[in-house]
Order: C-alpha cells, then sequence, then structure tokens
C-alpha cells in the first residue's frame, strides 16, 4: 500500500466516524436544517474525496510510480522528543509555573536536540525564561501561572 | 463623502502621531517575523492581538495591518541571502533569489525585491481605494445564498491552485469545514463535538491550529532534518539594481502586481498563491524559460511584486464583504470584532476612518518599509546567523506563550500541540493545510449562510443556482473543479518546475 493508499483509506473511517457522530444531533430537513446537518455533509465529503483519492493513488501504483519510506533518511527521534517535551511543557505548566517550566523547557531542548556546553544551556535557558516573564507578564500582563516558586 | 474627502479623512487619521508610530512598530516587526523562518505573519500577529486590547481599534488594525505586509517585505531576505523562506509567500524567490547572491547579485536581488515591492504594495493600496467602495456597495446585494456561493469559491479555487492532488486540498477543506462545526450551534443553541470540554463551546480556535499546522509541525520537519544553513557571507553590495536590471523586471513587476492583487481579493487566493502563479507565468512567457531557477532577476522581480500586491488586494473582500480571504485577515477580523466593529459593506459608512485610515496608514508603511528595509539589511542577516538550535526553542516558546495568552487556557496550548503533530503528518503525507484554515475560518459563515439560504428557499437547493450572482458564482467553483479532469488542463503541482 503506498503513502496516498494509506492515508486516504484513513480518512474515509474518519468521515464515517464524523458522520456517525453527527447522527447524534438532529440532522433536520432541507427546510429547516439542523445541528448534526453541517458536521454530516462535511463527514460525508471527507469519506467520498477519500474514496477518489484511494482510486487515484491504486492507478498511480499501477502506472509503476514508487516512493520511498517517509522516515528515511532523517531523524525523526528528534522530532519525537520536540514533541514530547511540548506535551511535559503543558503538563507541568501549572504545578511548575511559568518560570520554572520555561528554563526546564528551554535547558532540555539546547541540551537533547543539539548538544550545547552547559554555561550556554544554563545561561540562554535563563535569558530566554527572564526575558520573556517580562515581556509577557510584567509589560503584557498576560497572567502566566506561578507555581511553586510563587513568582 | 466623496473619494478625495475620504482619502483626506484616510490620510488626516494615519498622520496623528500615535498612528505613525504604530504603524512603524507594525511593519518593524513584521518585517523581523518576515525575515525568522518558522515565525510567521499569522503567528506574530496572534501574539501581538492582546497588545491591541487597549488601543482604539484603528491603531490596532494599523499595527496588525502593517506585520502582515511587512512580513511580505522581510521575508524575500532569508530567501535570498539564505535559501530558506522567512515566509511561505518568499518560497518561491529562493529559486532565482539565492542563485543571484552566489553569483555576487545579493544587492540587485534584495534591491528589486524591495522596490518591486514597494511599487506593487503602492498599486495594490490604489486598488484597494477604488474597488473596496464600489464592491462594498454592490455586496448590499447579496444574500445568504451569493455569500455562500462566494464562499464555495473561494475554497474551490484555492484548492485549485494548491499543489498536489485536488482530492487532498479537497479533503483538507472538508475537515477544516468539519472543525468549524465543533462548539455551539449558532441557530439551536445545541453544543456539539465538544467531548465535554468547556473550552471547546466557542469552537476550536483559529490560532492554536494555525500555529500548530504552520510553527509546531516546521520545528518538528526541521529538527529531524541537518538544521544547517549556509549565509551568504560576503559584503553585499550595489542595492540599486542597474538600467538592465530594471529592464528585465519592469514587466514582471506590473505583471505580479496584477495578477497578485486579483489573486489577493479572492477568497483563497492570498500572498503565497500569487507568488507561485506570477513565478509559472513569467517562467511560461519568458524567452529562455531554462535559465529561470539559475539566478534570473524577473524570478525574483515577479514573485515579490505578486506577494505584496496580494496583501493590499485580501483587505478587499474583509473591509467591504466581512470576509477573510486568508488566515491573516482571519485574525484581522476578530481584532475588529473584540473591538466592536463588524466589517462588511456598512462598515465604511459607520467606521470610515477605520477604513480609510487602514489604507492610508499603508502607504506610509510602504514608504517606511522602502526606507527601513535596505538599511537595515545588515543588521537582519545578522540576526539570521543565530543558529537554528538556538533559534528553535525560541520559536516553540513563543508558540506556546501565544497560544496560551489567548484565553489563559492549557486546552488551546494542547491544541495546538495537537494539531503540531498532525501538521507534521500532513506535511509529511504531502497534503497542504491552507486550504484547511480557509475553511475553518469560513466554516461558520458558510454554515450559517447554508441554512438561512435554504430556510428562504423552503429547502429548494436551486435557489443557489437561479440567483443570478450565486449562479455565477457557483458556476465558477464548477468550472474549477472540472477543468482538472480534461486531459489538457490535467494539471501539475502549482509549482515553480
Amino acid at each position: 500500500m503506498n503513502h496516498d493508499q494509506l492515508s486516504s483509506l484513513t480518512w474515509f473511517f474518519i468521515g464515517a466516524a464524523i458522520c456517525a457522530v453527527s447522527l447524534t444531533y438532529k440532522l433536520g430537513t432541507l427546510s429547516s436544517p439542523g445541528t448534526g446537518f453541517m458536521p454530516f455533509l462535511s463527514g460525508g465529503a471527507i469519506s467520498v474525496f477519500a474514496v477518489l483519492g484511494f482510486f487515484h493513488a491504486t492507478l498511480r501504483k499501477k502506472g509503476g510510480e514508487g516512493e520511498g519510506p517517509l522516515f528515511r533518511g532523517v531523524n525523526w527521534p528528534k522530532a519525537l522528543i520536540v514533541f514530547l517535551s511540548l506535551c511535559a511543557y503543558a503538563l507541568l505548566f501549572f504545578p511548575l509555573g511559568f518560570l520554572l517550566c520555561t528554563t526546564l523547557f528551554i535547558a532540555f531542548l539546547l541540551r537533547a536536540i543539539t548538544p550545547q556546553r552547559w554555561p550556554w544551556v544554563l545561561g540562554c535557558s535563563l535569558a530566554a525564561a527572564m526575558a520573556s516573564y517580562l515581556v509577557f507578564e510584567v509589560w503584557l500582563k498576560a497572567q502566566l501561572p506561578k507555581g511553586i516558586l510563587g513568582i | 463623502m466623496d473619494f478625495f474627502a475620504s482619502a483626506m479623512l484616510g490620510f488626516q487619521v494615519a498622520f496623528q502621531p500615535v498612528n505613525i508610530l504604530f504603524c512603524f512598530i507594525g511593519v518593524l516587526t513584521g518585517t523581523l517575523v518576515g525575515v525568522l523562518p518558522g515565525l510567521g505573519p499569522v503567528a506574530a500577529m496572534s501574539l501581538l492581538l492582546p497588545t491591541t486590547f487597549h488601543m482604539t481599534p484603528v491603531s490596532a488594525v494599523i499595527l496588525l495591518a502593517g506585520i502582515y505586509y511587512g512580513a511580505m517585505y522581510g521575508g524575500s531576505t532569508t530567501s535570498i541571502l539564505v535559501n530558506i523562506p522567512g515566509e511561505a509567500a518568499s518560497v518561491v524567490t529562493c529559486l532565482d533569489g539565492y542563485q543571484m547572491a552566489r553569483r555576487g547579485r545579493a544587492g540587485p536581488a534584495l534591491g528589486i525585491s524591495a522596490f518591486g515591492s514597494f511599487i506593487a504594495g503602492s498599486f495594490s493600496i490604489v486598488g484597494l481605494m477604488l474597488i473596496g467602495p464600489f464592491l462594498a456597495e454592490s455586496a448590499l446585494k447579496f444574500g445568504p445564498p451569493e455569500y455562500f456561493s462566494l464562499m464555495i469559491l473561494g475554497l474551490t479555487l484555492l484548492t485549485f491552485l494548491a499543489s498536489g492532488p485536488m482530492w487532498k486540498a479537497l479533503l483538507m477543506a472538508a475537515f477544516g469545514l468539519f472543525l468549524s462545526t465543533v462548539g455551539m450551534d449558532n441557530v439551536t443553541g445545541v453544543v456539539r463535538l465538544s467531548f465535554k470540554i468547556e473550552e471547546l463551546v466557542d469552537g476550536v480556535g483559529l490560532v492554536p491550529v494555525v500555529m500548530g499546522l504552520f510553527g509546531i509541525s516546521e520545528v518538528l520537519l526541521n529538527v529531524e532534518g541537518t538544521m544547517e544553513r549556509s549565509i551568504f557571507q560576503a559584503k553585499i553590495r550595489n542595492l540599486l539594481p542597474n538600467l538592465k536590471d530594471w529592464a528585465d523586471s519592469i514587466g514582471p513587476i506590473l505583471r505580479g502586481t496584477v495578477l497578485g492583487f486579483f489573486l489577493g481579493v479572492l477568497p483563497g487566493g492570498g500572498a503565497v498563491i500569487s507568488s507561485f502563479v506570477s513565478y509559472a507565468v513569467e517562467k511560461r512567457i519568458s524567452k529562455h524559460p531554462e535559465k529561470f531557477g539559475t539566478g534570473l532577476i524577473e524570478g525574483v522581480a515577479g514573485p515579490e511584486s505578486a506577494n505584496n500586491a496580494a496583501t493590499g488586494g485580501a483587505f478587499i473582500p474583509l473591509l467591504s464583504l466581512g470576509i477573510p480571504a486568508n488566515a491573516v485577515m482571519a485574525l484581522l477580523l476578530g481584532a475588529l470584532i473584540i473591538h466592536g466593529i463588524q466589517p462588511g459593506p456598512l462598515m465604511m459608512k459607520q467606521h470610515p476612518d477605520i477604513f480609510w485610515g487602514t489604507v492610508a496608514s499603508m502607504y506610509l508603511g510602504n514608504l517606511l518599509l522602502l526606507f527601513l528595509n535596505l538599511p537595515l539589511i545588515g543588521i537582519w542577516v545578522r540576526l539570521l546567523k543565530v543558529p537554528y538550535p538556538f533559534l528553535f526553542p525560541l520559536i516553540l516558546l513563543f508558540c506556546l506563550i501565544g497560544s496560551y495568552s489567548l484565553n489563559n487556557s492549557i486546552v488551546d496550548v494542547a491544541i495546538m500541540i495537537l494539531f503540531g503533530l498532525i501538521g507534521y503528518f500532513f506535511r509529511k503525507f504531502r497534503y497542504e493545510a491552507a486550504p484547511l484554515v480557509l475553511a475553518l475560518v469560513l466554516g461558520p459563515m458558510m454554515e450559517n449562510s447554508l441554512r438561512q439560504a435554504l430556510l428562504m428557499a423552503n429547502g429548494n437547493p436551486a435557489t443557489f443556482f437561479q440567483r443570478p450572482i450565486s449562479g455565477v458564482l457557483l458556476g465558477a467553483a464548477l468550472v474549477l473543479v472540472i477543468l482538472p479532469l480534461l486531459p489538457r488542463f490535467h494539471r501539475k503541482a502549482i509549482s515553480p518546475e
């Protein structure tokens, strides 16, 4: 199965699921469309375009068009680390507070992705956290969470 | 109020010291945003949106508009000097701009880009002044069927012009429409698809989705790559293009201006598409198309003019119809609504100071950009030398704070991260996010128009074809869908190749 076949198949099921969920709301009639009308329409459209895409991809495959693996030649674990660190930031944002959480976040990324020297890591992470704190909390009054440090 | 009195009012508003200051801050921030890869005008405008809450509406719009067209100027700098587009609309400038820089002609490339942008930007403002009021008058004849058909045409046009197979673009638009239905149904008041998450009652926020799809996914793709940049090292000289450069560029500048302006006006058009189409046109009509991509000044002048002309054009549907042509305009729409102003046909009558003040400020902004950009190029180059391993954590931090500070909600941050991952896979599987974003923006208006039109016509869908304006708009959309099926028009991706 090529990439487009795989993705279109996934989209078909997503569209079908949207249609199924939409049915739990009222579809209404054409003269008085209900709450579920538009979600049902868009879910149906997703499934229809996915079927078209599947046929298109199948024809391309039969025509001999090849494609390489999606993750060949790239360092995908780095992208995964960045993604997980974003999730961790969101989870720790309130418990740790903006300043501490941001310092740790920047320091981790500077160390983990392309390892920098510790003085750079500490200096940059503290400077970035402090500068953004001054701009967003002090100047723009963004009401960032205070966390365990209380600031 | 006649045209000249309106224009004079606009200049009076724009030349108030406070508005000159905000215009200056806007274009400077926009240029910076355009220069920095990974941080586009949408992200920057959404970051700065909360700061405008204390301003007058006209100052807020002048600032935000300045960021938009400032980014178009700045985006070319990175394309030419680093071969990395600072902004999506400058992608195509890389092809010939960087090659010119490698041949020691970075100066003329940057110069023609700035002058072309100025000419195109000025023309598009004149167009906005002339066409905006006329369209607003005509829009008073628009009912729900016409609005619905216009938005369908906009979405179809975007999918027609998007790169890759059309089914992918249409699928993205359908997914965007679905996302726009999350939250409270405006007609019945029923909350749908919110999965009992309180923050989703108001719907999926545009800003977290856009930041995720464009900002976070860009970083994820960059970090798994090499993260190396080759910055043009030699001194940049002769920023003023010579006579031959002007002779070669004037045609592409004028064509790019007209093309960009009209593509910018159409919902779904915009700066990115304009620059690609301009490049394709220049290559098509050139006597030596094989030389494109090797450092031709036409390949810089056309697209850079087109993307700047499109910025002015994009204001027309927003200010005269209340329909945002792209994600940036959607943010401006949001800003205006926050300030209690509803863009649309009546805006010019009810708030002439905002319409004409914004337009006049764009003249000022374009002049500021011309005089600011060329002397500041040295500073931008130094800024670009910040290594990406240091830059990307800051981009992520901006995105995190930006999405959080919209509503002080961690749910928005979670949505942004989720769409960052989704955007990463979209890019891997070659799905374009632009139709999704436009559909997300237009979705609520489309749904309302569709339901109102059907109610008015007692459920008869033929109403969309029976009303002349609506019928013409839908017919045009239909042609765009059918065209790619015909062998003669079987489209290849709108790519410069």
